[in-house]
């Protein structure tokens, strides 16, 4: 059973680092608004087919790093989800706490 | 356009001569439309013969023996061809009035859609036609019970922005049955005149809820209110793509646009995926049409293809639903 009432947007995945690089054009990917940090860097690592050795990500919405919800982040900035996000991805500069919750 | 009244998305003048021009330019499309659906939605001529009459064209064999049984009383044992009763319409289009719509750039191709069948259902004089605009709520842009003119047309794309932070298209279907049931009793046709309702949902096709989405759309079976969802795929260049597919007929994948630049390009409705992680971190993914819950759609990708698609998911319609009855 789908979750009720669970919203979606619209999201184009990019990075600027040659190695991780998602190999598939994957385009428009649309993905609930009550994800966060960690279960978007869950879904890049299975993009890039890393089931074993995951990578930490930290996320970038429009420049900004993503700290809370991505719901909460478009309220915070006055996003409409009806708008297309840049999400941008990049290596965790600092290895976060929790990445046994992986 | 300039945005001179903050209380109309775009001035009236805008609107004049933004329909006046999409009139001009969808004027042969829709005199083609109207022909199609001269075809489609008339009732055929009765060919059946019909009984019980006093008089008529040939005697109903199984009504003899009553006959002859009553004392011949039990007279009414004539065959005739009897007139099918008049067929009327209440045809509504729901124009997507959400930011995503101006954001791919659907809207124009969108507003072209609703001025070409519109004109072709005006020409046509075959019922009724209602407009309504959705977003985060639903607002009846025009209602069954008046002329659907040039004016009426100019008056519409008045109340048209492509805005709305929110496309509830579950909203809106439960809205409309509700609207339907209203015009059915008000219904301006004649008593004994067979009404038919259709919706045409014109949008880019991204929305939530489907689950209940497909409720609804079951609701409106029962209800006997038919829905075409047309979605607007401004993706890739138009004209030189594909037929647009008609579900559940061969979907028009066709040869897959071949990967250009990797600059911002557009993903088409076709391509488009739909994520889902679990709170465990597990991810599925699945091409967003393969859930997509309406039976009816069409994927248009440019306006001259209209004609062509739409009867041909009326035509479906009328040979599963109108065949049977
Ligand atoms: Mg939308």
């Amino acid at each position: 059973m789908e979750l009720a009432a669970e919203q979606k947007v619209p999201i184009r995945l990019s990075t600027r680092d040659p190695s991780i690089q998602i190999a598939e054009e994957t385009g428009v990917l649309l993905v609930q608004t009550s994800l966060n940090r960690l279960k978007l860097s869950a879904l890049v690592n299975d993009l890039l087919h890393k089931d074993e050795r995951r990578i930490p990500f930290d996320i970038l919405i429009n420049g900004k790093f993503l700290r809370a919800t991505i719901d909460e982040f478009l309220t915070q900035n006055g996003i409409s989800p009806e708008t297309t996000l840049d999400v941008e991805y990049t290596r965790a500069l600092v290895p976060p706490l929790n990445v046994r919750s992986f | 356009l300039t945005h001179l009244d903050p209380s109309t998305p775009i001035s009236p003048e805008d609107a004049r001569a933004l329909w006046l021009s999409h009139e001009a330019a969808t004027h042969s499309l829709s005199q083609q439309l109207t022909e199609h659906l001269r075809l489609i939605l008339a009732p055929t001529l009765a060919t059946k013969l019909r009984g019980d009459f006093r008089t008529g064209k040939r005697l109903n064999l199984k009504r003899i023996i009553p006959y002859i049984a009553s004392g011949y009383k039990r007279d009414k044992i004539w065959l005739r061809r009897s007139q099918p009763s008049k067929r009327s319409y209440q045809v509504m289009i729901a124009l997507d009035d959400s930011k995503s719509m101006s954001e791919s750039g659907a809207s124009n191709l969108a507003l072209k859609t609703l001025t070409l069948v519109t004109r072709s259902l005006a020409m046509l004089e075959v019922g009724e036609v209602a407009v309504v605009g959705f977003g985060d709520e639903v607002n009846v842009a025009h209602e069954f019970d008046k002329p659907f003119t040039s004016e009426a047309g100019v008056r519409v794309f008045e109340q048209f922005g492509f805005e709305a932070s929110k496309t509830d298209v579950r909203g809106l279907v439960e809205r409309s049955l509700d609207l339907f049931a209203e015009a059915r009793r008000k219904g301006s046709s004649a008593a004994g005149e067979d009404l038919w309702q259709l919706m045409l949902i014109v949008s880019d096709g991204i929305c939530d809820s489907h689950a209940e989405i497909q409720r609804l759309v079951r609701r409106a079976q029962e209800e006997r209110v038919m829905i075409v969802f047309i979605i607007i795929d401004s993706s890739g260049p138009p004209s030189a793509q594909p037929a647009p597919s008609m579900h559940p007929a061969t979907a028009a994948e066709g040869p897959v646009a071949p990967q250009k630049e990797k600059e911002k390009q557009k993903t088409s409705i076709l391509d488009l995926q739909s994520v889902e992680i679990s709170p465990e971190g597990k991810v599925v993914r699945w091409k967003y049409m393969e859930r997509f819950p309406f039976r009816y759609y069409l994927v248009v990708r440019d306006v001259r293809e209209l004609p062509g698609v739409l009867a041909g998911a009326l035509r479906q319609w009328f040979g599963e639903v109108a065949g049977s009855a």
